[in-house]
């Protein structure tokens, strides 16, 4: 009879030790795939979805044209102060990848090369930049473009009068005392090249922001005593036009007083013609009014006896 | 079920590190930054310069255009403020005095700044 069982069919299978361990709780797997998603799911929103809000920005961080910007505020500030360390330190700020002195005048060259020295605030931002970095040997293109300030036209021309006929000796005729008169010694005359001081003098040009009246240069023409002027002749010029016009002609408002409406976008200068130098361009640029509209920037010109 | 357990909690703590790594230690660097959103540090630094700059040229026009740079809504008012900050802080004397002539400049002299105010005295500088 066959047994119920054979003897190898009774003997239990053998299990891996692996299996007879107790089972970890931990799935390994799951923790690296669970830190790979969490850690990139992290910075995909701290860097893209919700990044650092930009405030705290240092200057070398800013574009090229701010810090361009940014430099020639440097420059004004140096030359006013002549601080060089000062100047040296901010421009450390900008992290330059060059020289930083160099850096200031090749920014000076870029700056000569476009429109930035056609007005007289951007000429003299560059000479500043000029003077400082000629001052440490460096040279720019620039050097060739804007001259510098300090040369100026010679200060005195000195002309040789001929020589004057000697006076004929006295005849026994009675000379005319007028005739008896010595003759004027001849010498030297020194011609001053330097423009005569202009009669007025533009004291102060503030803005101002105004819904009612945008755009307006507003001209006072005072005395000494502060009291307006009536029928002074000015004059604004713009490209591709000018336009005079007198003061006090405005009734109502100070008998030196008289306006003039810009374009918007438009830069104007204005003078009195012959009695003086031309004004900084007043540029018809938009403001911001306190209640948050837009509207034309204004000028209060203020013109004065030269003192 | 244990591999789902494992997976969310290391990825709430991978969410955790990614958070520190992201806001903290690495954050954005952000270049190309405009003028506007300079540290007040560097603001108040920008505004000084230019306002030795006016000291040297008395160009108004050019100061203002230059601090059109950040940007902002009413630059005279904003170089009152500045000034008035640097008087209440009892910052550089010299500096108040940069600013003073500034705001004075733009009609934003105060009582405030008065007292720094450059005086010519008669005779002498």
């Amino acid at each position: 009879m066959r047994p119920t069982s054979l003897p190898e069919d009774t003997a239990q299978p053998r299990i891996p030790r692996r299996y007879q361990r107790p089972r970890s709780p931990i799935s390994w797997l799951g923790v690296i795939l669970g830190l790979v998603v969490g850690v990139g799911g992290g910075l995909f929103y701290t860097w893209v979805l919700n990044p650092v809000v930009e405030f705290d920005t240092q200057p070398w961080q800013l574009n090229a044209e701010d810090r361009q910007q940014y430099i020639v505020a440097i420059m004004l500030d140096y030359g006013y102060t002549s601080d060089l360390a000062r100047a040296m330190e901010r421009l450390g700020t900008l992290r330059p990848q060059q020289d930083p002195i160099q850096e200031v005048a090749d920014i000076a060259c870029a700056l000569s090369t476009s429109g930035y020295v056609n007005n007289s605030s951007g000429l003299r931002a560059v000479r500043a930049m000029m003077r400082f970095y000629q001052l440490q040997n460096r040279q720019g293109c620039a050097d060739q473009i804007v001259l510098p300030e300090d040369i100026q036209p010679t200060a005195v021309v000195l002309i040789q009068l001929p020589t004057p006929t000697l006076t004929p000796p006295a005849t026994k005729t009675a000379t005319p005392e007028a005739i008896a008169r010595g003759t004027p010694t001849p010498g030297l005359f020194i011609v001053p090249t330097t423009p005569p001081q202009s009669a007025y003098e533009i004291a102060n040009i503030p803005t101002f922001c105004s819904q009612e009246r945008a755009g307006l240069i507003e001209v006072n023409v005072v005395d000494f005593n502060g009291q307006g002027i009536p029928g002074q002749r000015v004059r604004v010029r713009w490209d591709g036009g000018e336009s005079s016009f007198a003061t006090g002609l405005k009734p109502g408002r100070n008998p030196g007083y008289a306006d003039f409406q810009m374009e918007p976008g438009l830069s104007y200068i204005l003078d009195m013609p012959g009695l003086s130098d031309p004004s900084q361009p007043l540029t018809a640029t938009s403001c911001a009014l306190e209640n948050g509209d837009r509207s034309v920037i204004s000028y209060r010109v203020i013109l004065r006896p030269t003192q | 079920m244990r591999f789902l357990i494992s997976f969310f909690v290391a990825a709430l703590i991978g969410l955790g590190v990614g958070l520190y790594l992201g806001w903290v230690q690495f954050p954005v660097q952000f270049i190309d930054s405009p003028a506007s959103s300079l540290a007040p540090g560097f603001k108040d630094d920008y505004i000084l310069m230019i306002a030795a700059g006016y000291a040297a040229d008395n160009d108004l026009n050019g100061a203002f255009e230059r601090l059109r740079l950040l940007e902002v809504n009413d630059i005279p008012l904003y170089i009152q403020e500045t000034t008035e900050r640097y008087i209440s802080n009892s910052r550089s004397v010299d500096d108040i005095r940069l600013l003073v002539n500034l705001a004075s400049g733009a009609g934003r002299l105060t009582p405030l700044m008065e007292p720094y105010q450059q005086v010519t005295l008669p005779g002498g500088s």
